[in-house]
Order: structure tokens, then sequence, then C-alpha cells
């Protein structure tokens, strides 16, 4: 019964943690969002069956998948229609695509290259699986975890209109790292060239095994979240075709294009998909076929569960255009409904104002089931949020996750760079608009730790999170080190990769905000978006925006954030303040006291900065030093002693890993805080003790 | 004991926030309230016990944190594990003068108090390696099973946090009414070696069972009124346990109403040791009995039977 205890005990911290307060609002004035019925969806006569396996298709090409006309936002270069059937039973997907392809490379291709993304985890040679090894985050997948892609026809239409069989000549290759057990990439040689801006028409049709959940794909109970899931052209450029494997680090690249998306499955499931839903029909044999429409996207991601809540909502906005969002919610989330409206709609606001429109007018919005691992994941028009029934009402952490993955629609879905090359142009991006957001929108944000299994949180109000923290900062204190971003992504080390390319990239973002101003790194951020949306742009395109913008190159800067691993760390090495005593002085002269302060580069990495002593009067003097040297050296003679010094007082910046040494009093209240806190501290301990004596 | 032994260990944790603060005005914050921009920094540099400093040793997280250390089977960092060997053989040294005390109902002053806990000490040493090897088992075995196995095939395909977390609370009800039969045990154990001046730590066990598995309605109705005041007092802790607060007299104020907590923490102990031996006198002995002479201090009980016997 002392164990009784402890279990009333937990649904007491539950409820106390969870907090019954409702989440922050925002200010109706200021974010008009209007409750939706759900969506009127066209009705498809019934079909008197369906085939259980696709059938190749022998139509001519249909014109919703034209290739791109030019009035068009994107390139509409990929082009796929596809029908799909899931068996939920035998968790097995059973597909059929029409590719429209049109070379827009200034280079010829004799060869098509396929992602093939769900045989990353068909054996444990992978290469996704070798870098969890050396992740350290790898435990061996159990029988039913593993998923597999098996194209059994692929053939493509020749100038003539006739369909050329390729499917015994596909072979697999690795591009990357020559591991010949990945057969994450396939490659077709096509028997002839495609010359820049010609058109091509392929077919494939392939079979998968839905994996249990891996990489925020795969299927638990009910709840099938399917992505990168169909074979999938890499993207051809100038240099040949890029299509790297399937790495543990990174994401996905791919070209824009419509796509219209047929999914078959059992009608007790509720369907949520990139795209817009444009027709629903009910087939004989229990089925219900969802066709999908989406343009102006490179991906398509679907999912679909019988136990989803659907609900939708209507952002609007003076000056963007409506949004229609739909959220797909579990039962056990009821209650935070609103959570995820209310991030959705402040992203929408302030990414629309800050960097550009949303241009869709509708998303998805997918609340993942439990164990799902599918959370905190973005694709075209629809993304994945990520809850816990214990979410305390001043943590603010499903919100972080519902803007930072919507937040991905401009920074990777809008503005696609290659993940698998330049994670950080999208995660650090966004993880840096992210935080702007839930500085400005979602307060107060407090620190939450979770106890029992991690089921139960408690909300630290001591403890308010601030936009440093929101940017990541610690991760990157951490690993500051461990890469430099200017290497391909995939080529980072598995197990800190992230800290790279989200971490560091936010933090510099920020600081070159400090440094720039806002107004300008607006003006940056939205020159990019409105110049690279729709496209694909390299590391040089957002440092040549940079330079246009500002008058000035950063090259410096950027050499030390993006170029190299170097960390900053300025400090103060010494600090004195003593009164002079040349022998001149005399019973009557005032005194004089000299005052010396040393400032020491203790990384690698410079940046200018500046230098604050205050004196005793309250007088400050303002030192700017170029930070190149190892050390500067300021001797200054007053009236009064020094009180402080500062490096960097304004914190602009941020990457500084060890901002504790850039500051000096000659008052130190340091004794004052360790005592404090050690004696939090030892309490902590004594309640350990009691706890572990309790059962002795 | 539980300020002598976390006292050093507090000055080692000290000594290290000194170091990294320096004299840096992050301190001013520090001293003020939470500044977590520098903890985050202190831990990132940290290690040994500085690892452990964490958000949890702010209000009623420390209670969590503890209890969810030990239900979830946590090692704690090695120096607080030997801290908390030397707590855990000081309350085997006291728990003989504190049973004898309650089992005679009367004052035994401070020299009979420890005279008591020096003729039972090595029992409950020896008393304290069965239990120990138990408890062992219980951890490094039975633990890993429930909680990495059984609970991870239980839940492996459930997709709704709140059946997980039921499957996990249920099986944290069986681990701890595990660990609930042993703390029985070991306390009957205890009481049966200071009343019945048993020698035999294992035959005092198996006494402690027999006692347990024969009235095992009292037993439990007994430990769950003492549950309940227990729990009212974390209730209590919950809902009163101060935040980080500020330096200077307000801190010593903050830090005398902790070690309130603490010294209710103990009376809670001392409330179990006391009722559960009226219990067992109640039963198999009568109020006040203590087969065993009042041992008289420095002398041992085998000093003080030869002394008899010399008599005789």
């Amino acid at each position: 019964m002392r164990t009784l205890a402890v279990f009333l005990l937990l649904s007491l911290a539950a409820v106390s943690a969870a907090g019954l307060q409702p989440p922050p609002q925002a200010a109706p004035e200021q974010l008009k969002v209007t409750p939706l019925p759900n969506q009127p969806i066209a009705s498809a006569p019934s079909t008197p069956s369906t085939q259980s396996t696709p059938s190749p298709s022998t139509s001519t090409p249909s014109t919703q998948s034209t290739p791109s006309a030019p009035s068009t936002p994107s390139p509409r270069n990929a082009n796929y229609e596809i029908d799909v059937r899931l068996d939920p039973d035998a968790k097995t997907l059973r597909g059929r695509e029409t590719i429209r392809w049109r070379n827009i490379s200034g280079a010829p291709t004799s060869e098509l290259q396929f992602h093939l993304y769900w045989n990353a985890w068909r054996n444990a040679e992978s290469t996704w699986l070798r870098e969890r090894r050396l992740a350290g985050t790898y435990t061996k997948p159990q029988d039913d975890a593993w998923s597999a892609i098996d194209v059994s026809s692929l053939r493509v239409r020749d100038a003539s209109g006739a369909w050329t069989d390729l499917t015994g000549q596909s072979r697999f290759i690795a591009p990357d790292d020559g591991n010949e057990r990945d057969r994450t990439v396939m490659t077709v040689p096509l028997g002839r060239t495609i010359d820049p801006d010609a058109t091509l028409e392929a077919e494939v049709v392939w079979t998968s095994k839905i994996p249990r959940p891996f990489a925020r794909t795969g299927y638990i109970g009910d709840y099938f979240f399917i992505a990168q899931w169909f074979p999938k052209l890499g993207v051809l450029e100038e240099r040949g075709w890029n299509t790297h494997q399937f790495h543990a680090a990174t994401e996905f690249f791919s070209d824009f294009g419509v796509y219209d998306v047929a999914i078959t499955l059992p009608r007790r499931f509720i369907v949520g998909a990139s795209g817009r839903e444009m027709q629903r029909g009910d087939n004989a044999d229990g089925t219900t076929t969802h066709r999908y429409h989406g343009e102006d996207i490179h991906d398509f991601a679907w999912t679909a569960s019988p136990d989803f809540i659907e609900l939708s909502q209507r952002f609007q906005h003076p000056t963007l255009p409506a949004v229609e969002m739909r959220l797909l919610l579990q039962p056990e989330h009821q209650s935070q409904a609103n959570r995820y409206f209310t991030a959705a709609a402040w992203t929408l606001k302030h990414y629309g104002e800050w960097f550009g429109a949303y241009p869709y007018g509708h998303v998805t919005i997918v609340d993942p089931a439990f164990q799902s691992e599918s959370d905190g994941m973005e694709y075209p028009t629809l993304f994945v949020g990520g809850t816990r029934v214990l979410a305390p009402a001043h943590v603010q952490t499903p919100e972080n996750v519902t803007t930072h993955e919507f937040g991905h629609q401009w920074w990777y879905g809008l503005v696609a760079t290659n993940e698998f090359e330049h994670a950080w142009m999208d995660e650090g991006f966004n993880t840096y608009s992210t935080a702007r957001v839930m500085d400005a929108r979602f307060n107060p944000n407090r620190v939450a730790l979770r106890y029992f299994g991690g089921f139960v949180p408690w909300t630290f109000e001591d403890i308010p999170l601030s936009r440093l923290e929101n940017d990541r900062l610690d991760g990157y204190r951490l690993n500051a080190e461990a890469d430099a971003p200017w290497f391909l992504t995939f080529t980072y080390w598995p197990g800190t990769a992230r800290f790279i390319s989200y971490n560091k990239t936010a933090v510099w973002m920020h600081s070159l905000e400090r440094q720039v101003g806002w107004p300008t790194m607006q003006r940056i951020m939205s020159t990019y978006f409105e110049r690279w949306k729709f496209r694909h742009p390299k590391p040089t395109d957002f440092f040549e925006v940079v330079r246009e913008v500002t008058g000035r190159g950063n090259v410096t800067f950027f050499d030390e954030v993006y170029r190299s691993s170097n960390t900053f760390d300025y400090g103060v090495q010494e600090f004195t303040s003593a009164q002079i005593d040349d022998g001149r002085t005399t019973p009557t002269s005032p005194a004089r006291y000299r005052t010396i302060v040393v400032v020491r580069r203790y990384g690698e990495a410079t940046f200018p900065i500046d230098v604050v002593t205050t004196f005793a009067n309250g007088e400050r003097v303002k030192e700017s030093w170029d930070g190149q040297d190892r050390r500067v050296i300021y001797t200054y003679e007053r009236p009064v002693k020094a009180a402080t010094v500062q490096v960097d007082p304004d914190r602009v910046l941020l990457l500084d890993i060890n901002y504790t040494n850039n500051s000096r009093t000659l008052a130190p209240r340091t004794r004052a805080a360790s005592l404090k806190w050690s004696l939090k501290w030892m309490t902590w301990l004594e309640d350990l003790m009691l706890t572990y004596a309790f059962f002795s | 004991m539980t300020i002598l032994l976390t006292l050093p260990l507090a000055l080692v944790l000290r000594g290290a926030i000194d170091t990294h603060l320096g004299a840096s005005l992050m301190a001013d914050r520090a001293a003020d309230g939470v500044n977590w921009d520098w903890w985050q920094e202190f831990s990132a540099q940290a290690s040994g016990l500085g690892t452990t400093f964490t958000p949890s040793v702010l209000g009623f997280a420390t209670t969590l944190d503890s209890i969810s250390s030990v239900l979830d089977g946590k090692a704690p960092n090695a120096a607080i594990a030997w801290a908390l060997a030397f707590y855990l053989a000081g309350w085997a040294f006291l728990s003989g003068g504190i049973i004898d005390r309650y089992a005679r109902q009367r004052s035994t002053r401070t020299y009979g108090f420890f005279a008591a806990s020096g003729v039972y000490f090595f029992r409950f040493i020896r008393l304290g390696v069965v239990v120990g090897i138990i408890y062992w088992w219980l951890f490094v075995y039975v633990h890993p099973w429930l909680f990495d196995d059984v609970f991870v095939r239980l839940t492996r395909n459930l997709s709704i946090e709140r059946t997980v977390f039921l499957w996990r609370v249920a099986l944290y009800t069986i681990f701890g009414a595990v660990l609930m039969l042993v703390n029985l045990l070991t306390d009957y154990s205890k009481i049966r070696i200071v009343v019945e001046d048993r020698r035999s730590a294992l035959g005092a066990f198996a006494a402690g069972g027999r006692f347990v598995r024969r009235r095992l309605g009292h037993v439990l109705a007994l430990y769950w009124l003492n549950t309940v005041v227990f729990m009212a007092v974390l209730a209590v802790w919950a809902l009163v346990a101060p935040g980080a607060g500020g330096a200077g007299p307000s801190m010593w104020g903050l830090f005398v109403f902790s070690q309130l907590y603490v010294i209710v923490r103990l009376l809670m102990k001392l409330q179990f040791i006391a009722s559960q031996t009226a219990l067992f006198q109640s039963h198999l002995a009568h109020v006040r009995y203590a087969a065993s002479p009042t041992p008289v201090w420095p002398d041992s009980a085998a000093a003080e039977a030869v002394a008899r016997s010399v008599r005789l």
C-alpha cells in the first residue's frame, strides 16, 4: 500500500502537470479563424469491383497532368498519376503510376533513376540501417517490421507512342557509398536520349510491404502513415542525376509536378493526403476510392485510420489568401484541437507576413497515433504534428511542433532545397523561423520534464523558455564541432547531424538577425522566398540574396558558420581595478584607479564584438574589437574603480558556446548563487535517499 | 544523518558551481532566480555529481523524480550510490534502537537507544544482505523483464497513449506490490529480531513472512492507513513545495521549509515502524514486551549475558 501512494501521487502529478486551463488564445482582432463544416467531396458512381492489382494503363496521357504550361508557379516537370490500393490486413500496397517527366536540365540523359525508399528497411545492411547503427540509435527490427518495395513492371512510351518494357533492365545503384546491399536507388537505361526540354512517359507497377514505423512511415494498429511510398524519380541536374540513397540523417529531394492519386482502401478508413480530395466513390467490394489532386508539389503522402476525428477551420487574413485547415485528430487528443488550429493559424499569419503567402489554400494537419513515430514531419500541403495526452498548457511543445512542421511548407515545400545535400537550408531556416513565431505568440512557455517512463510531465513555472531555447542553442553547444555545414548533409556523422542542420543554422541566423536587424533580415528571407519558391536553391543562392539585401557579403561570417566547424568562445581573461601607487600620490591628491581588461578569444572562430566596461560611478566604456587576435588588452585610468566588464553584452554572437566567461564583476554573487543551488540540490538528494530508505 | 550524508556532496556540487560561475555576472540571475541559460551551459560541461543538477531539484519535482527513479529502476550516480549505501547502513544501525524504543514504549535514554542500536546492528546487516539480494534480483532481472520485455510486448501494437500508460501503471503496480511485500517482510523481520531477540537473519525473515501471511488483513490494513497519511503528506508538499526563490534570508526560509518536509518524511518512516511494532506486539507478544533485557551501553548483549552468568 505504500506503493499505492505512489500511484495516487502519479494521478495527482498528472492532473497538476497537465493543467486544466486552456492554452493561450490568440487575440481575436489579430487572427481570424472560423470553424468549417466537413468539406463536401464529389461522389463518384459506385464501381462494380476494383482489381486487386492495378493493371498497367493503356490510356492516353491525362490532360490534368500535362507538363507545365508557362503560367504555372512551378516547372511541373515530374507529374504523377497514381492508383494505389491498401490492404490493411496484409499490410501491403499495390500501385501503378504513370509518370510524365520533362527534362528541365540543360543536359541530356539516357536513363531514369528512381528512389525506392522503402527498401531502406528491406535488410539490416541497407545504408539507412548501417547509419542508424553508427548513430547509436539502432534497435534490431523485429520480424514483422521489415518493408520492401518491388517493381514488377516498368515501361516507357517511345516517340511513336508504343510502350517499351524495361523491367528486366533495371538495376540498383549506390551512388553515395557503393553499398551493394542498399536497394534504395534504381536505374533504368532508356536506350535513347532524352534531350533538354524533351518529355517522357513512364509507367511503373509495384507492390510494397508496409513497415512498422520507420522514419515516420508505416503502420501501427489501424493507423497508417504512408510516406515516400511510390517509386519516385530523382532530380536531373546539369551534372547528371541527383538521386541519393536513403540516409538515416537526411530527407528528400524531388521535382515539382502535378499529382493525381487514387487511394483505394476499406470504407471504414478516414483518409488524409497531400493535395485536395476531388472525388470519393464507394466500390462494390466494400472499399472506397479517394481521388486526390495536388498541383505544384514535389511529394505526396497520405494517412488512413478509422479513428480520426475530422475537424476543419478557415484561416482568414486581410492580405493573405484564406486557407482551409483540415485536422485529423486522435480521439484521445480531442481537447487539444484548438492548440493545433491556433498554432497553424499563427504560422500562416507570421510566415505569410514575414516571408510570403502560403499559396495552396488548404492544408491537412495530422495528429499522429501514439507510437506511430510519424510525428513531427512535413509533406506538401500536409504535415504531422505531435502531442501527448498529458500536455501541460504552459509547455508549448504541441504548438512548437505544429509551427515547425507547418513552417516547412515554406522551407522545403515551396523553397525546395536538396535535403540530402543541404538539409540546413530547410531545417535550420525553419527552426529559426519557428523560434520567431514561438517567441512572438506562445507565451508563457516553460520547461517541463517527464517522469514515470515519460508519461507524466511536470512543468517548471520558474523556468521560462526563451528564443534561445527555441533556436536550440543547447544542442548546438554540445555538438558545435561535429561537422561543417559546407559538407553534404548525408556525409555528416549520423548521430549529430541534426545539431548542425537544425541548431547551428538557427543560432547563426538569429545572430545574423541581431547583426543586421530584423527589418533587414525579414527582407533577406522574403526576397529569398519570393525568388526561390517552386525552385531548388543552393547555398550560394541564399548567400547571394544576403549580399544583395545587405550590400555586403558577410563573407567572414559565412566562412565561419558555414564553411567551418570552428567554435566561437570569447571571454574575459583578466579583470583588475586597483588604486595607482606610482609614488607620486599624496594624501590630498584624489585617488586614481587603473583598470585592466584582458579579453581573450578562446575559440578558433572570429567575430567582431563589443566590450563594455562599467565603472563604479556608472560610466560605461564601449570598445569595438574585430575579434581577430587571440586577445586584446584595454587599460583605463579613472578616479573610481571598475565594477564590471562584459564581452558582447547585447549577445549578438549567440554562437558563443560559453557565455558565462563573457563577463566579470568585482563584486560577484557567485557564493550566494552556488549556496542557493547547492541547498536546492541537497533537498533533492535527501528526498531521493528517503525514498530509497523507504524500502529498507 | 540525512543531512550529514548529503551535506558533503552538496559542498562538492557547490564547488563545481562556484568554479563554473567564477566571477561572472551570470551569477546574479542565478542567485535571484533561475538562469536557465547558465544552467544549460553548466550541464553541458558537467561531470560526476554535476550531471545530477537538473530542474528536478525544484519544488515537487524532487519527489516525482525520486519516486520515478525507483519505479523506473534508474541507477543512481556513483557518488550518490555510495552515499545511499552509507545511508542505508545508518538506518540499519538506528533501526535497532528505534524498534527497541517503540517495543518497550518507555524512554530508553540515549545510552539505551544506542546500546540497542549496537546490539542489533550486525543482525540487521545480515538481514540487509538477504534483503539486498532480493532487491538486487528484483531490479536487475525482474524490472528489466517487466518494463523492457513484458511492457514492450504488451504495448507494441497499441496506438492509444492512455492504454499504454495504463499498462505501465499496471506494471508499476505489480512491481510496486512486490517491493511492498519485500518491504513488509523486512519490516516485520526487524521487529521480530528486536522483540523476540532473534539472532538468525534468515530465521527472522521466515518468521516475518509467517506473520505477514497469517495476519495479512491486519498487516495490509495498517499499511494502507499509513499510506493514506503518507499520501496526504505528499499531496500537501505538491501544493506548497517551494520553487527556485532568491538568495539571502528568503533562501534560508525556503531551505528550512524544505527541511520540515524532510523531517515529516522521516516521521512517516518512524510512524510505519512504530505502528507495525505495536501491531506485532498485539498479536504475538504483548504491549511493552521485548524478549531481551534492556541493553546497557557500552556493553553488548553478549557482555551483558556473560555478566549475568557470572552473577549466577
